[in-house]
């Protein structure tokens, strides 16, 4: 079964078109949903909790179908939207997949008034857990992260970071498979942050939890997720593995060298390779032709009397990934 | 973090279904009312106005069966039980009759009325004024299971208020009712004064839920909540009353005063007559009732959408 499975899914809001035939089929596992602001990545977090229908386009979320495209009758369409928001959702698909879902929303929706574990059993008890166990549920996923002396606290009194885990605790209190995160480690200082990220690779790694991350920092992306989707303007541009996007470079080096370079870098030149970055300490990140053999570093380095301290291949990063995916896409859109 | 420490642990139990969201929602609610003081304050003031139908009652049953005595003390009080007798059962019509129950939801609406306005804006307005509404609706609820959940909070307050005294004064003199030849007569012939008082509770939850939850939501703090709520109860009230019985305009007017409304329909509920001559027909009030309510649904059902959950 299908993590995501989603085929030429659009949704338009009136004359703007948020998603274009968006098609995503992705196994569970850790994935980063990267994206810049209006890229259609709420609509898509939307999609996939079920709270709203794409205008067109089907698919699949563990295996629970999406809410039905809209179809709207010309003879009465107020009435048909009145009707199919007031028609309880029961046990419909679009329940049943938030029911197997655990969603950490960016914006803080706490209870001012209640304490931690009567806010993360209340979440239980809406997910449909009996009231003991989610009582129970609630202590024991607090305590796990991190905030079993806090727990008897009212919400109002909790720090940012506590909030973070406070939502992560309310996502996770029914054993959902699966997480939707939206901005996890927002407004975290680089601590917070780091423990937020270090625990959702615990969850990941250690107790199969999939999640989609949707964030606007690649740092997180990068650290945390095993794959990633790119969008833009409610686009796929790119999805793959962290790894396979950022292995694509393998035409970009990073040297160590020592000694007087000048002679050794014309050199270079003149074999085809560009040096695109010299921080001026020795340190150099160069593009080489095609067919150049690593081999050919010492061997210029030899002749030139620099001694090569270190060699490896310069993989782009996320972030370089992700805004020169953007720069080609805007010139083919140009 | 305890991360490293503490182990996670899968929950294997069995979900059940939507519906049981309802209540959670509703019991929070209250809980979070239930926690304030000024809620008890208010409702105590509620419960002296039951007291004094209570012991009202009881004291009619008690003069009633001292007749045979030229004099009776009450307290510090001599009275002659004639007397008091006449004064509980045609003045005060505490005798267990219809007028003693609408009498009784009359006094205690004011109170009602007070306490919803309080609490409309931590039951519903605070969903809204702190982001609470994407916690419930990114869960397995419908907005139909939100609107019920709060709702019934409401209702809980309105009944317990009214309906549920009432029904405790019914069954008080039923148990004293001193003209009944056997304990169960007055069960027996009053009992459709029981539809009656369970009509009139359900008229005043399922309107007063409706209006409460959507000005909560449109207004969402308790000061304009106060002051919309004194609009709407005293203030279009005192304005019927001056046009209507100052300056004679036509009777209809009066269905601006939707306190009045409710007592037309609670009272033919409870099988009464109009006593005021200038009223609107019952129908009347019943079409404004129905139509208010329904206004509410329509913006209720705008106002709380499930996608506002992801901003």
């Amino acid at each position: 079964m299908g993590f995501i499975d989603l085929d030429r899914v659009s949704r338009w809001y009136g004359t703007h078109r948020a998603l274009r035939d968006v098609s995503l089929h992705l196994q569970p596992g850790r994935i980063g949903l990267l994206g810049p602001n209006g890229a259609g990545k709420s609509t898509l977090l939307k999609i996939l909790l079920g709270l709203l229908p794409p205008s067109s386009g089907a698919g699949r979320v563990l295996g629970h179908a999406l809410a039905q495209a809209e179809q709207t009758s010309t003879r009465n369409p107020f009435l048909q939207s009145v009707l199919r928001s007031w028609i309880p959702a029961g046990n419909s698909d679009g329940s049943l997949l938030r029911r197997a879902i655990g969603y950490m929303s960016e914006a803080d929706a706490l209870i001012p008034g209640l304490c931690g574990s009567e806010y993360v059993a209340l979440a239980g008890e809406l997910y449909g857990m009996p009231r003991k166990e989610a009582q129970r549920r609630a202590h024991e996923v607090l305590t796990y992260l991190g905030l079993e002396d806090a727990r008897y606290r009212r919400l109002e009194e909790y720090s940012t970071g506590m909030k973070q885990r406070l939502k992560l605790a309310q996502a996770l209190v029914h054993d959902p498979p699966v997480l939707l995160l939206d901005e996890p480690t927002s407004g975290l200082d680089p601590a917070g942050r780091d423990a937020m990220l270090g625990l959702l690779l615990t969850l990941g790694r250690e107790h199969g939890k999939s999640f989609l991350l949707s964030t606007h920092l690649l740092g997180d992306v990068e650290r945390v997720c095993d794959r990633v989707v790119i969008l833009h303007h409610g686009q796929v541009l790119l999805q793959g593995s962290v790894q396979e996007l950022r292995t694509r470079r393998q035409d970009r080096y990073r040297l160590q060298v020592q000694g007087e370079r000048t002679a050794f870098l014309e050199e270079l030149r003149l074999e085809g390779a560009q040096v695109i970055d010299d921080n001026g300490r020795g340190e150099l990140s160069v593009v080489v032709p095609q067919g150049w053999v690593t081999r050919a570093f010492f061997a210029l380095a030899d002749n030139h009397g620099v001694l090569l301290r270190g060699l490896q291949r310069d993989d782009e990063g996320l972030e370089e990934l992700f805004h020169r995916v953007l720069a080609e896409n805007g010139k083919h859109g140009r | 973090m305890a991360v490293s420490l503490l182990h996670y642990r899968p929950w294997r139990g069995q979900f059940r279904a939507t519906e049981w969201g309802i209540w959670p929602i509703a019991r929070t609610a209250l809980w979070m009312i239930l926690r304030r003081k000024l809620f008890w304050v208010l409702y105590a003031f509620g419960l002296l106005i039951f007291f004094m139908f209570f012991f009202g009652q009881y004291m009619l049953a008690w003069a009633t069966s001292q007749m045979a005595e030229q004099t009776v003390r009450v307290g510090a009080v001599r009275a002659e039980p004639e007397r008091l007798v006449h004064l509980l059962r045609e003045v005060l019509r505490l005798d267990g009759t219809a007028y003693t129950y609408r009498n009784f939801f009359w006094y205690q609406g004011y109170m009602v009325m007070i306490v919803l306005a309080f609490t409309g804006s931590i039951l519903v307005g605070n969903d809204f004024q702190f982001g609470s509404l994407p916690f419930y609706l990114a869960k397995p609820l419908g907005r139909w299971h939100y609107l019920l959940g709060k709702c019934l909070a409401v209702a809980v307050f309105v009944n317990l208020m009214t309906t549920l005294p009432a029904l405790i004064l019914f069954v008080q003199y039923g148990l004293i009712d001193p003209d009944s030849p056997t304990t169960f007569s007055y069960f027996i012939g009053s009992r459709w004064l029981l539809v009656g008082i369970l009509g009139y509770g359900l008229l005043l939850t399922v309107c007063l839920s409706l209006m409460l939850v959507a000005a909560a939501t449109w207004l969402r703090r308790t000061v304009p909540m106060i002051m919309t709520w004194t609009t709407l109860f005293v203030f279009f009230r005192l304005l019927a009353f001056t046009l209507v019985d100052g300056f004679h305009y036509d009777p209809r007017v009066r269905l601006i005063d939707l306190w009045n409304d409710t007592y037309l329909v609670g009272n033919f509920c409870l099988g009464n007559e109009v006593i005021h001559a200038v009223e609107p027909a019952v129908y009347q009030a019943a079409l404004v009732l129905g139509a208010l309510s329904l206004l509410c649904l329509i913006y209720l059902n705008q106002r709380i959408r499930a996608v506002e959950v992801v901003r």
